[in-house]
C-alpha cells in the first residue's frame, strides 16, 4: 500500500472519525485517519457511560461483515483495520486540489516515544520529577510530564508532554526498551536569536532558553539583527517591537523577504498589543507581553521548536476529505461568570462530573468533593449554560445537555444507592430521541430525581463549608433558594478547537456560530465538492446522529471516490478466497513438535530469567523440542533474523513469548505462508508485560529480584500458550465454504425521500436497485410539505429527486405494490412483490433498505375531527394555508396545541417535528397577518440545534408561549361560534381564557411499519411500531438481523435533512454488504458437530446474531456463518460440546488452564 | 375447568380401583396403549418382585400395573421421551410419578419430548424405597405390599412398614408430591383409600377424559379438597424441614474443595448417575468424548504438582460439570443416587445446588412448561454484582 496515497482523509477520530473510516475501509477504501491528540475516542473516551443503556458500547460500531479485517475489541482501547492508516497526533496544515485529487499536508507531532517500543510498563512515569493537572480528567487530577494520554488505550504508549518536561533524562534513563528519544530532540541545533535593544532582557531570554540547550545569539539592534541572519541559518526570531532605528516590524518585513520560512515571535509591552497582532498578519508567529517570565516563554519556544522542528510533515494525495473534528465545550469561567466557575470548588462542568463518576477518574469513581473528599449528598444540575442564551453568542440548543443531566442524575442515584438527592434545573426538557421521553419519566418516577423548571438567579459560596447557595426564580416568579454541596454545569456547545482554521485551510464557509456550514438539504455536503462534513463539526449531536451523520458521510465520500478518484483497492474478498485455499501441509498426524522463540527485549529479560532454567522447565514437557533464545523480535531486523531461524528448526508449532501479541496477528499470516503451517499453528503469548511490571514494582526497593519467581510466571504463560497450540485444530475446514455469494443489488421499501435518496445513493454507485412504493406516485410526505422552516422549498427538492430517479437506469421503480414475503439472509434476499392485478414479482437482492415512511397521528382529542373545522392539525394547517383554504388574514386569534396525544403513554415520545412545524405556520401567519394573535401551549418546545433562532424569532414577533402540564391539559370550549381555550397560566399563576378562531393539534407522528412486514422481514419494531434497531447508539440503522436496514421516520420521526441523512448512511450500510462478491465468514465462527447434537435448539435461543437455525428437512442446526460474530454463547449454552467455537475447543481452553495453574500451584 | 369426583373403593383395595380406572382409559377408542409400572412375573416369582415401566396395549393385562408400589427403579421421562421425539401417530396414556411429569416438562423444553400425542395420570406420590431397600422388602405379595405402605404411609407412620427400611432419601426431602401439571390426578392425601379416591381432571385433555368417561363432577368436593389442601401442606411442611436439614448437612459436607472431594472420593466415573438422570439429555457425554482424553503426560503433570493424583482423575470435574449442566432442570427424582453403586449421596448435593441456582434464575424446574428455561432467555440487568458491570 502506498502510504502517500489514501482514497480519503478523514481528520478527527472522535466517534463520528472512526465510523467514517470505518466505513469506508469497509468497502474496500483506503483511509488515512488522523488526530490532533494522542489518542482516540474523542470526547467520548471521557465519557464511560451513555445512556440510555448507562454503559458505554463504542465497540458495536465495528465491522460484523469481513469483520477479520478490524482489531476486534474494545474501541476506546483502539482500533486497528488493515485499510485504515491511524496517524496520532497529526493535524491537517493545507489543503489543495479538488474532488478527485487533493493534496493534504499533514503535520504529526513527535511524542517522543516510539510506540512500537513502549510496552507501557509506567517505569518512566515513577521517575518523573514533574507533575502537571490532568486534561484527561480534566484537571481535576495530576499526571506527570510524560504520561499516558488515556489510561486504557492498547497498546497503552507514553506521551511528553514537553511543555511540562524539565528536560532531566531520568525517564530515558530508566526506559527498559529505549522508547524514549527525548535527547534525540537536537535543540542545540535550533537556532535562536534574541533581538532587544535592553542588555537585562537579552541575557535573562538567552539564559532561560539555554538552559533547555537551545543555541541562542542576541542581537541589540534591527541591523544587527539582519546582519546575523545573513551569515547564520537561525529557525526562530524573537524580537521586541519598540526599538531604536529600526522597529521590530520593520525587522519582521526585511527579515522574511530574505528567509520566508523564518519564525518570528513579537515581544511587546501591553500597550502596544495591537502593532503585534497587526505584526502576526504580516507573518509574525506569536507574540509575548512584556514583563513575562520563562514559564511563558519556555513552554511558547518549545511549542514552536516542535512545531518546526520535530514534526514530520507529510503529504498525502487523497480523493475526499472528511471533516469530523467535533465540537468543544463553553467554558464557563468567562468574565460574567455568575456560577462561580474555577472559583467554587464544588462547581463543575458535566465533563468534569463524568470524570468524577469514572473509575478511571479522579476519585476512582467515588462521588467525594474534590475539596475536602466529603461524601457529597446534594448536587444541582443547572442546564443550558453557554446555550440559549443570546449574550453569549448562543442562540442555539446544544441539544444534548438534556439528556446527559438526566443521565448523571440517574447514574449518580444508581452509585449512591439513591441516597443522594438530584435536582435538575432547566427551561426546556428537550427530549427528542426515540426512548428519551421514557428515559426521563423514568429519572422522575423511577429514580426519583427532582426536575425543576426555572431561572437560575444566581450561586453563591458558604465559606464555611464550601457549599453552594443557588438562587432561582420559579415558574411563577418566585425567588427561592435552596444549599446544595455540588452543582454540575450542562455547558454548551461551541465550535471544535481548531474549526475556524480548518474552514480556513479547506476554503470553508462557517455559520454564525462558527460551525461548518453545510449545504441545504444536507447535513454532511459543503459547498465544496468532496470536502464533506461528518459529526458534531456542524452542530453538536448525540452519538446515533453523529454516526447516522458520519454514515451519511462515507456515503457522499465514497461517491466521488466512485466517480472521481475510482481507486478503489482490489476487493480484498478475491485474495482471501485465495488464502482459504492455500494448502498448508498436513501435521495432524504428526507428534506435537513446538518451537519456542522467546524474545530476550534487548537481553533484559535476562535479568529477570535464569535462561537455563526456563529451558529445562519447559522442556520437560515432551512437546517442546527446542526453546530459541532471541533478541528483539519485534524489530524488522529481529524479525527477519526471527524467520531465519524458525526456518532452521524442525516443527509443525510455533510459540513465541514476546509483548503486544496483537501487533503480530499479520506477521503470523504471512510467515504461515511461508513455513506452509497453517496460522492457526503459530501464536505469540506476552511474557514481558509481568516482567516490566516486577522491574517496575522493585524498581526502586533494591531487592534482589527473584529470578525463580519470573521464570516460573513465565513458563505458565509458555506453557498455557503450548497448551493451546497442541490442541489447535486446522481453521480451513476443507469442506468450509468460500463465503456467501452476494446478490449485488438492493431492495429500498417506500418511496418518499429517503427511499428514493436511499435507492439514488446505491445506483450512484452502480449497483441495481428495486424501489418499491404502494401508492401510485413517489414523495411521500414532501408532496403536501412545501417548505421548511428555514424557507427551503421542499417541492423543489421533490421534482429534483424523481428526476433523478428517473434518468437513473440502475433504479427500477415499483409503484402500487406490497411486499408478500421475504426470505434468506444478508447478502441473499428473495423477496416477492405483487402490484395492484396480483402479479407477483421475485426479487433477489443482498441487502434491504426499509424506508416506508410515517404520517401525522390521527386524533380524537379536542373533539377533532367532528364537525368543528376550526379544531384542525398541522398537517392539515400546513395544506390549507398552501391551498389557500384558509386566508391568515382573516384570522385574529390562533392558538397551536403542542404535544396532543404525545409524550405521554402509550405514545410516549417526542415526535421532534411538531413544535419546529408549528413555529414556522405561526411565523408565516404572522408574516402574512402582523395582526393576528398566536399562542402556543405547549409543554416544553422542542427547537434543539440551531432551530433554537426560530424559537427566539418567534418570541420577538409577539407569539405567546404558555406551559401546561400534563395534569392540567388545556380545555376547548364553543361559544357563540368562537372556541374559548382555557388553560393555566403558570408565571401568572391563574387560569385564563383565549378566544381562538383556529386551534391547531401537533398530533406527532406515527410510523408506516405494519407489523406483518416487520414479521416478514424476521425483525423487531419498538414499543412504538418504529423499526427496532440493533443497538439504539451505536448502530442505529441496522437491524439486529444483518443486511436489513432502515431510514428516514420509519427509524426515528426527524426533519427532511435528517432523513436524507439517515438515507445515505442506510444506503452506504447497504453497500458494504452488496459491494463484495461474497462476504467471507471469519476465522473465529461457531460451528456444530452433529453427531453429538440433541436438537434442543438451546443455541438458536440465545444466538443474539439469529445466525442460527434449525433446518427442519434434515433435522440440524445450521449457521450462517456471516451472520456468527464467534461470541460464544451458544458454545456455552450446549452442554454437550456439539455447539463449538472455532480456535476454543474445550479441550484448548481446559489445556490453557490446566497449564496456568499448574504454574500457580507449583 | 378442572372437575373433580371421587371414586368408592371395595375390598379396601385401592390398587384394584385403580387398576378399574386405567383400564376403562386403554378402552377408549383413541387411546393406543397406556405406560404404566407393570409387575412382571418371572417364572415362578422366586426372584422377588420386578416392577418395572411397561407399554400396555391390551386391557387384560392390566391387572398386574401397580403404580403405587413403593419402588422406583427409573425416571420414565426419559422413557417418554423416546416415545414422543418424533410424532408417533397414535396417543398413548402414561401413568407417571409427580417428579417424572417434572422431568419431562424440562425434556419438553429441551425439546427432546412432546406432549401432544400423551396424555398424563399422575398418582399422589407417597414415594419410593432405594432399590436395593425396595430387593429386601419385596419377597412376597406385591399388592399386598402396596396396600400396607399406601395405609401406613397416609397414616403418617414412618417407616412406612414397621421394621424395614426408610424412604429413598429423595422422596424423604421431597417437597412435590402432588402432580400439579397431569391431565388427571389421582388423589390419595386427604382420602380414606380404603374406601375412596379423588379423580380430578386438570388440563383441558384431562376434562376431556374425564367427560368421556362418563365422570361427573362431585357435589360434595369443595369442603373435602379443603381438607386435602390442609392434609397436603403439613405433608409438605415435614418434607420441607426434613429438606432443610439434609441441605445443611450437606453444605456442611461440602463446602470446600477438599471436603467436595471426600464427598466424591468413591466416585469410579461409572457414569451411572447420568445414564438414570432424567435430564441429562445429550447424545455424547463431553466425558466420552476426546476432551477428557487427556495425553499421558498431563497425568504425571497433575501428580506432580499435588505430589499424587487419585485416579480416575476429573470425577469432581465431571459432578461439577454435570451440576453446571443440569442443575437448573434438576427435579430431584433421585434417581442419581438410586443408580450409584457406591452409595455416594449424589441426590443430596444436586438437588441441594439446584435449590440455589433455580431460585438464582427465579426458576423452578418442571414447574411450568410456558416458563422459558434460564438460558435460552437474556436480561439486560442481571447479577450486575458478578458480571463486573458498574
Amino acid at each position: 500500500m502506498d502510504k502517500n496515497n489514501s482514497n480519503a482523509l478523514v481528520v478527527g477520530a472522535g466517534v463520528s472519525g472512526i465510523r467514517v473510516a470505518l466505513d469506508l475501509a469497509q468497502q474496500d477504501f483506503h483511509v488515512t485517519l488522523i488526530d490532533k491528540s494522542p489518542a482516540i475516542g474523542g470526547i467520548l473516551s471521557q465519557l464511560d457511560y451513555q445512556f440510555p443503556s448507562n454503559h458505554c458500547g463504542m465497540c458495536k460500531m465495528l465491522p460484523l461483515v469481513n469483520r477479520d479485517a478490524s482489531s476486534q475489541f474494545c474501541l476506546r482501547k483502539g482500533l486497528f483495520h488493515e485499510n485504515i492508516n491511524l496517524l496520532l497526533s497529526c493535524e491537517l496544515s493545507e489543503l489543495s486540489g479538488e474532488a478527485g485529487n487533493f493534496t493534504a499536508r499533514l503535520r504529526q507531532k513527535p511524542t517522543w516515544v516510539d510506540p512500537d517500543l513502549c510496552v507501557g510498563c509506567g517505569l518512566c512515569e515513577k521517575v518523573c520529577p514533574q507533575e502537571i493537572l490532568d486534561c484527561f480528567n480534566e484537571g481535576l487530577s495530576s499526571r506527570k510530564a510524560i504520561y499516558l494520554p488515556v489510561p486504557h488505550s492498547i497498546p497503552n504508549a507514553y506521551v511528553i508532554d514537553l511543555a511540562a518536561c524539565n528536560r532531566c533524562g531520568a525517564c530515558e534513563e530508566i526506559c527498559p526498551t529505549d522508547a524514549i528519544q527525548l535527547s534525540q530532540s537536537n535543540r542545540k541545533e535550533f537556532n535562536i536569536l534574541v533581538v532587544d535593544d535592553e542588555l537585562s532582557i537579552r541575557d535573562s531570554l538567552k539564559e532561560w532558553l539555554e538552559e533547555e540547550d537551545f543555541s541562542v545569539e542576541m542581537a541589540v539592534s534591527g541591523a544587527d539583527a539582519l546582519d546575523k541572519l545573513s551569515q547564520k541559518h537561525y529557525q526562530l526570531m524573537l524580537t521586541d517591537i519598540k526599538m531604536p532605528k529600526m522597529s521590530g516590524v520593520e525587522l519582521l518585513k526585511e527579515a522574511k523577504k530574505n528567509q520566508p520560512d523564518l519564525s518570528v515571535v513579537m515581544m511587546t509591552a501591553y500597550a502596544t498589543v495591537e502593532t503585534a497582532v497587526e505584526a502576526m498578519k504580516i507573518g509574525a508567529l506569536d507574540y509575548l507581553i512584556k514583563p513575562f517570565d520563562p514559564d511563558t516563554l519556555v513552554p511558547m519556544v518549545i511549542r514552536i521548536f516542535q512545531d518546526i522542528e520535530a514534526t514530520k510533515d507529510r503529504e498525502i494525495t487523497i480523493d475526499t476529505i472528511i471533516l469530523s473534528t467535533g465540537t468543544s465545550f463553553y467554558d464557563p469561567a468567562d468574565k460574567k461568570n455568575i456560577f462561580g466557575y474555577g472559583i467554587y470548588p464544588n462547581v463543575l462542568t458535566s465533563i468534569e462530573f463524568e470524570r468524577m463518576i469514572s473509575h478511571t477518574g479522579p476519585s476512582n469513581g467515588e462521588l467525594v468533593r474534590i475539596d475536602d473528599n466529603m461524601p457529597v449528598k446534594k448536587i444541582a444540575w443547572l442546564q443550558c449554560v453557554g446555550s440559549r442564551d443570546i449574550q453569549k453568542n448562543a442562540d442555539f440548543c446544544s441539544t444534548v445537555c438534556c439528556m446527559i443531566a438526566i443521565k448523571e442524575a440517574i447514574l449518580t442515584k444508581e452509585i449512591s444507592n439513591h441516597k443522594v438527592e438530584t435536582t435538575i434545573f432547566y427551561m426546556d426538557m428537550r427530549t427528542c430521541g426515540k426512548s428519551f421521553q421514557r428515559y426521563y419519566d423514568s429519572a422522575r418516577d423511577k429514580h426519583g430525581v427532582r426536575f425543576e423548571r426555572c431561572k437560575i438567579h444566581s450561586l453563591s459560596l458558604d465559606e464555611k463549608t464550601n457549599d453552594l447557595y443557588i438562587k432561582y426564580i420559579s415558574m411563577g416568579g418566585e425567588l427561592k433558594e435552596e444549599l446544595f454541596d455540588m452543582a454540575v454545569l450542562a455547558t454548551g456547545q461551541r465550535p471544535g478547537y481548531k474549526t475556524a482554521q480548518l474552514a480556513k485551510i479547506c476554503d470553508l464557509p462557517t455559520n454564525p456560530w462558527g460551525f461548518i456550514q453545510t449545504l441545504p438539504f444536507s447535513l454532511t455536503l459543503t459547498e465544496k465538492e468532496g470536502i464533506i462534513a461528518g459529526g458534531s463539526v456542524t452542530g453538536l449531536k448525540d452519538i446515533s446522529q453523529s454516526l447516522i451523520q458520519a454514515s451519511a458521510a462515507a456515503q457522499n465520500a465514497g461517491f466521488i471516490i466512485h466517480s472521481k478518484g475510482n481507486k478503489q483497492l482490489e476487493i480484498t474478498n478475491g485474495s482471501k478466497e485465495l488464502e482459504n485455499k492455500e494448502v498448508y501441509r498436513d501435521v495432524s498426524r504428526e507428534p506435537v513438535n513446538i518451537l519456542m522463540v522467546i524474545c530476550t527485549c534487548k537481553e533484559r529479560l535476562n535479568r529477570f530469567i535464569d535462561s537455563k532454567i526456563l529451558i529445562e522447565k519447559l522442556t520437560q514437557d515432551p512437546c517442546i523440542n527446542n526453546v530459541h533464545f532471541m533478541d528483539n523480535i519485534c524489530t524488522d531486523q529481529g524479525w527477519q533474523e526471527f524467520e531465519e531461524v524458525v526456518h532452521s528448526y524442525q516443527h509443525n508449532r510455533l510459540l513465541i513469548g514476546a509483548c503486544h501479541p496483537y501487533l503480530y496477528i499479520k506477521k503470523i499470516r504471512e510467515l504461515g505462508k511461508k513455513l506452509a503451517l497453517d496460522p492457526v499453528f503459530i501464536d505469540v503469548v506476552d511474557i514481558m508485560t509481568g516482567v516490566f511490571q516486577e522491574s517496575t514494582d522493585s524498581q526502586n526497593k533494591d531487592i534482589a529480584i527473584d529470578h525463580h519467581i519470573t521464570s516460573i510466571n513465565i513458563t505458565g504463560i509458555l506453557n498455557a500458550g503450548a497448551a493451546s497450540l497442541k490442541q489447535a485444530q486446522y481453521q480451513v475446514l476443507p469442506e468450509a465454504p468460500a463465503g456467501i455469494p452476494v446478490y449485488p443489488k438492493a431492495l429500498v421499501i417506500g418511496g418518499g425521500i429517503a427511499g428514493m435518496t436511499a435507492a439514488l445513493g446505491i445506483a450512484d454507485h452502480g449497483y441495481e436497485v428495486s424501489l418499491i412504493e404502494k401508492t401510485d406516485h413517489l414523495g411521500g410526505n414532501l408532496t403536501w410539505l412545501k417548505h421548511t422552516i428555514d424557507g427551503l422549498s421542499c417541492e423543489d427538492l421533490l421534482e429534483d429527486t424523481i428526476t433523478k430517479i428517473t434518468k437513473q437506469p440502475l433504479i427500477k421503480t415499483f409503484l402500487n405494490s406490497q411486499i408478500i414475503s421475504c426470505t434468506g439472509y444478508a447478502g441473499q434476499f428473495i423477496t416477492i412483490i405483487e402490484n395492484e392485478e396480483k402479479q407477483p414479482v421475485t426479487i433477489e437482492h443482498g441487502a434491504t433498505i426499509l424506508a416506508m415512511g410515517g404520517n401525522e397521528a390521527k386524533t380524537k382529542s379536542f373533539n377533532h375531527g367532528a364537525d368543528n373545522s376550526s379544531v384542525i392539525t398541522q398537517k392539515e394547517l400546513e395544506i390549507k394555508l398552501d391551498d389557500k383554504t384558509i386566508d391568515p388574514q382573516k384570522l385574529s386569534s390562533i392558538v397551536m396545541i403542542q404535544c396532543v396525544d404525545s409524550r405521554q403513554e402509550p405514545k410516549n415520545y417526542c415526535s421532534k417535528v411538531c413544535c419546529p412545524t408549528a413555529l414556522k405556520q405561526a411565523m408565516t401567519i404572522k408574516k402574512l397577518n402582523p395582526e393576528a394573535e398566536v399562542y402556543f401551549l405547549y409543554r416544553d418546545m422542542m427547537t434543539c440545534g440551531f432551530l433554537e433562532t426560530f424559537f427566539t424569532q418567534a418570541r420577538k414577533d409577539n407569539i405567546i408561549f404558555i406551559s401546561y402540564e400534563t395534569d392540567n391539559l388545556p380545555q376547548l370550549e364553543e361559544v357563540e361560534g368562537k372556541i374559548i381555550v382555557n388553560a393555566f397560566e403558570p408565571v401568572l399563576g391563574r387560569p385564563i381564557e383565549i378566544s381562538a378562531d383556529m386551534v391547531v393539534l401537533a398530533t406527532g407522528i406515527i410510523p408506516e411499519f405494519p407489523d406483518s412486514l416487520a414479521a416478514m422481514f424476521g425483525i423487531s419494531q419498538d414499543t412504538d411500531g418504529f423499526f427496532q434497531e440493533a443497538e439504539s447508539k451505536w448502530r442505529p440503522l441496522d437491524s439486529i438481523k444483518e443486511g436489513i436496514f432502515a431510514c428516514g421516520i420509519v427509524y426515528s420521526p426527524g426533519s427532511v435533512p435528517e432523513s436524507i441523512s439517515s438515507a445515505e448512511a442506510a444506503a452506504h450500510r447497504a453497500l458494504s454488504i452488496i459491494s463484495r462478491p461474497t462476504l467471507s465468514c471469519s476465522q473465529i465462527v461457531a460451528r456444530v458437530r452433529h453427531s453429538l447434537c440433541a436438537l434442543c435448539q438451546q443455541c438458536i435461543d440465545v444466538c443474539p446474531y439469529g445466525a442460527r437455525m434449525l433446518n427442519v428437512e434434515e433435522t440440524k442446526v445450521l449457521v450462517n456463518e456471516v451472520m456468527c460474530q464467534g461470541c460464544g454463547a451458544c458454545a456455552t449454552t450446549c452442554p454437550n460440546n456439539a455447539s463449538v467455537l472455532q480456535g476454543y475447543s474445550g479441550q484448548q481452553m481446559l489445556g490453557v488452564i490446566d497449564a496456568v495453574f499448574m504454574d500457580i500451584l507449583n | 375447568m378442572a372437575k373433580t369426583t371421587f371414586l368408592n373403593v371395595d375390598n379396601n383395595n385401592v390398587l384394584a380401583s385403580i387398576q378399574d380406572l386405567l383400564k376403562s382409559v386403554l378402552e377408549q377408542d383413541d387411546i393406543e396403549a397406556i405406560l404404566a409400572p407393570q409387575n412382571i412375573k418371572i417364572g415362578n416369582n422366586d426372584k422377588g418382585i420386578n416392577i418395572m415401566p411397561v407399554l400396555i396395549y391390551d386391557p387384560t393385562l392390566i391387572e398386574d400395573i401397580d403404580p403405587l408400589a413403593p419402588t422406583f427403579v427409573m425416571n420414565a421421562a426419559k422413557l417418554v421421551s423416546k416415545l414422543t421425539h418424533k410424532p408417533m401417530g397414535k396417543k398413548i396414556a402414561v401413568v407417571l410419578r409427580a417428579c417424572e411429569i417434572r422431568a419431562l416438562i424440562e425434556l419438553v423444553k429441551l425439546k427432546q419430548a412432546n406432549m401432544e400425542d400423551i396424555i398424563i395420570i399422575g398418582i399422589d406420590c407417597l414415594g419410593a424405597y432405594t432399590n436395593k431397600d425396595f430387593a429386601k422388602l419385596a419377597v412376597s405379595d406385591a399388592k399386598e405390599l402396596t396396600q400396607q405402605f399406601c395405609e401406613n404411609v397416609l397414616a403418617g407412620k414412618e417407616p412406612p412398614v414397621e421394621g424395614g427400611p426408610d424412604l429413598s432419601s429423595a422422596c424423604r426431602v421431597c417437597e412435590y408430591p402432588i402432580p400439579e401439571n397431569a391431565d388427571i390426578l389421582i388423589g390419595l392425601f386427604g382420602q380414606d383409600i380404603k374406601k375412596q379416591i379423588m379423580l380430578q381432571s386438570l388440563t383441558e385433555k384431562g376434562t376431556a377424559l374425564f367427560e368421556k368417561l362418563s365422570y361427573t363432577e362431585s357435589e360434595e368436593s369443595s369442603k373435602k379438597l379443603a381438607d386435602r389442601k390442609k392434609v397436603i401442606s403439613e405433608v409438605i411442611a415435614r418434607k420441607k424441614d426434613f429438606r432443610d436439614k439434609v441441605f445443611e448437612i450437606t453444605h456442611e459436607a461440602t463446602n470446600t474443595l477438599e471436603k467436595l472431594s471426600n464427598y466424591f472420593v468413591g466416585c469410579i466415573n461409572c457414569y451411572n448417575c447420568r445414564v438414570a438422570c432424567p435430564v441429562c439429555y445429550c447424545r455424547e457425554c463431553v466425558f466420552n468424548t476426546d476432551v477428557f482424553n487427556h495425553d499421558p503426560y498431563q497425568y504425571i503433570q497433575w501428580a506432580k504438582r499435588k505430589g499424587s493424583v487419585k485416579l480416575p482423575a476429573d470425577t469432581n470435574f465431571y459432578h461439577i460439570t454435570r451440576l453446571a449442566h443440569i442443575s437448573l432442570a434438576c427435579v430431584g427424582c433421585g434417581q442419581c443416587s438410586n443408580a450409584c453403586p457406591n452409595d455416594i449421596p449424589v441426590m443430596e448435593l444436586f438437588k441441594y445446588v439446584a435449590n440455589s441456582t433455580q431460585a438464582a434464575f427465579e426458576y423452578e424446574a418442571g414447574k411450568d412448561i410456558d416458563q422459558p428455561l434460564p438460558l435460552s432467555v437474556f436480561k439486560e440487568e442481571e447479577y450486575l454484582d458478578v458480571v463486573g458491570i458498574n
